[in-house]
């Protein structure tokens, strides 16, 4: 009962000084909102950045000599992985291996009719569609019966079907490609939608994107790669497959170990998400900083409040306010200051990341716990900040505080 | 006879004046009965606002005992002190002390809220004695929409609204002028005579004090004579 009278004589108080409360919110409200915008951002990038991860499928990996480690290390003709090593894995690891390719790709300048133009060409291995996320719009994707055919099929992209056939489905129709300095002619058996991705813009090249199976791109040349792309099965464990793989690889290849390394889109996400993490953390940690600016603001107007209101306290002691209901008067009303300005914060750190958000072209990401953990955390800034003026008061002593003018 | 509502028992009470000790009041011994109507009176530094505040147990003496009822409180807490003031004591001060921006009917609830008393209950109480003493008009002003004299009728609705047995009243007149004075006094009387109420007013003004029936007057710390009024002789007669 006590209890909400406290909040009804704070609210009162708080109203009867509009302006003062107000501007002490005002620490608050920029702590929490700084907070809540940035950790929103933090996660909201990091939510994009893990999206873009898994268009590329989050059980990627990525199996070459570990040139970081060794920089100056030869590839001996050996060392480059062949035909023989992908049909080695294949078998060892029938179960595990959802996906092989050795990796290979053509650039190559194309004239169709009077439009000229360049491709990328990514030499891949039936179905490869199934594991990085890819819209095909017409025809199909590169079967395994085309890689094992040599066939010399292409997959392009829908922008550049437009650009060079001036249609969305060219299906059928012939493109010239430059394959190790000789021209042969692909038939386009499909076309794909490019999703719009974060990284499209730093990746973006004059090259229009295409597919073939990755034995036609070869030429007549054997296969030698210095990287070999790998899809992992579900329910496998990534890191434990991939160190598998490389460890085999090492022993059928008579390599010394530590040659290979491999390197999964799993580990780099989690290595991009851990700076995300810290930036964000260390940024809010500093936004956090201005809260207890805004807490002292608290203290500091609590104390001027205590004073002006002296007399006041000296008749509810002598009306019957013992030390605690005076204590937790005015702990309340710092309490509720603070509450309200983490409200306010908490609405405008969200408007905040909503328009960054929005201007970045991001999803917005706000957990609901971050919103909680901030009006908790404001209240008990006020709580904290507001001990010690109320203790002031409460133990102010009763007829010094009714003699007060 | 009626029972004793206060006895002071050899009271000290000493002061520290920077190296001074100053002794406000001096091994004071006295008695009030239930339904007494009592001025205390002296000149400023006398002690009797020293007494006052030991009376309301705002303040604790140095030496002596107090009984409020037979229930000795000069070894209380501060917190059972602040739970005697609430139960037993009804302030009613020089400068009305209303709590300021809180309309009439919250001030007179404020001593039934420390005492824990239900919403309803508290509304009803403030309200019938706000219409005791012919404010029935006047709810939900604020202090400072009040005349002195309404602010001092505010003041003894709250004094009232724990039914104390003790009405302590701090020079309740020195802020009013004399036509307002006038009618205060009046409702001292009557709370006196007809609600039998004990009453205990803190004066240096004889036309206040003749209202009562028993004068006690205060010099240096000490009481230096205890009387009884016109009033009371005629009463007698």
């Amino acid at each position: 009962m006590l209890f909400l009278e406290n909040i009804k004589l704070a609210l009162t108080s708080i109203r009867s000084n509009k302006m003062r409360s107000f501007l002490t919110m005002l620490g608050i409200i920029i702590g929490i909102s700084s907070v809540i915008a940035i950790t929103s951002i933090g996660d909201s990038a990091k939510a994009t950045v893990s999206k873009e991860f898994e268009s590329f499928g989050k059980n990627n990996v990525m199996i070459y000599p570990n040139w970081r480690e060794n920089p100056d290390m030869t590839i001996s003709p050996n060392a480059a992985f062949s035909q023989e090593d992908i049909d080695a894995l294949s078998v060892r690891f029938e179960k595990e291996l959802a996906y092989i390719d050795p990796s290979n790709n053509i650039q190559s300048e194309t004239t169709v009719g009077r439009v000229k133009g360049k491709w990328a060409v990514q030499g891949v291995a039936g179905d490869y569609d199934k594991f990085k996320n890819m819209n095909i719009i017409h025809g199909r994707m590169i079967s395994n019966s085309d890689l094992k055919g040599k066939r010399d099929y292409v997959v392009i992209e829908k922008t550049g079907a437009k650009f060079f056939f001036n249609t969305e489905n060219p299906v059928g129709r012939t493109l010239n490609l430059n394959v190790n300095g000789n021209m042969r002619e692909f038939v386009i058996i499909g076309v794909y939608a490019e999703e719009k991705s974060l990284f499209s813009g730093l990746m973006s090249t004059s090259a229009y994107a295409a597919y073939s199976p990755y034995t036609s791109i070869q030429g007549d040349l054997e296969i030698n790669a210095s990287m070999l792309n790998i899809y992992i099965g579900d329910g496998y464990d990534i890191k434990q497959t991939s160190d598998a793989m490389v460890n085999y690889l090492e022993k059928i290849k008579g390599i010394e170990k530590g040659f290979y390394t491999s390197d999964s889109v799993e580990s780099q996400q989690g290595t991009v998400d851990q700076i995300l993490g810290t930036l964000s953390l260390a940024i809010g940690a500093i936004a956090g900083i201005s809260l207890i600016v805004g807490g002292i603001g608290i203290m500091n107007i609590m104390l001027v409040s205590v004073t002006e209101r002296t007399r006041e306290i000296g008749i509810r002691k002598a009306l019957g306010a013992r030390t605690n209901d005076i204590l937790v008067q005015f702990l309340i009303e710092s309490m509720i200051i603070s509450a309200i300005g983490g409200v306010i914060g908490t609405a405008l750190g969200a408007g905040i990341a909503v328009i960054g958000m929005s201007i970045a072209g991001a999803e917005l990401v706000i957990s609901p716990l971050v919103v909680l953990f901030a009006v908790l955390f404001s209240a008990m800034v006020g709580m904290f900040f507001g001990i010690y003026p109320a203790r002031k008061a409460a133990k102010l002593d009763p007829i010094e505080a009714l003699r007060y003018e | 006879m009626s029972k004793e509502i206060i006895r002071l028992e050899n009271i000290y009470k000493t002061y520290k004046n920077g190296t001074i000790n100053v002794e406000a009041l001096k091994d004071i011994n006295l008695t009030i009965k239930e339904g007494e109507f009592v001025a205390i009176m002296g000149v400023s530094g006398s002690g009797k606002s020293t007494l006052m505040n030991i009376l309301g147990c705002l303040d604790r003496p140095t030496g002596g005992n107090y009984y409020i009822e037979g229930v000795d409180v000069s070894e209380k807490t501060d917190d059972q002190l602040s739970q005697v003031r609430n139960k037993n004591v009804g302030f009613i001060f020089q400068s009305f002390n209303l709590i300021p921006r809180t309309t009439a009917l919250k001030n007179v609830e404020l001593p039934m809220v420390y005492a824990k008393i239900p919403k309803e209950e508290r509304r009803c109480r403030a309200i019938e004695l706000l219409n005791g003493v012919g404010l029935g008009d006047r709810y939900h002003h604020m202090p400072n929409e009040l005349s002195g004299g309404q602010k001092q009728r505010v003041a003894i609705a709250r004094a009232l609204t724990n039914k104390p047995p003790i009405i302590l009243a701090d020079e309740p007149t020195g802020n009013l002028d004399s036509k307002s004075s006038i009618e205060i006094m009046e409702i001292f009387r009557k709370l006196n005579k007809e609600d039998k109420n004990t009453v205990i007013i803190v004066t240096h003004e004889h036309d206040i004090a003749k209202y009562t029936d028993r004068i006690i007057t205060f010099f240096d710390g000490e009481i230096t004579s205890d009387k009884e009024t016109e009033n009371m002789k005629q009463e007698a007669l």
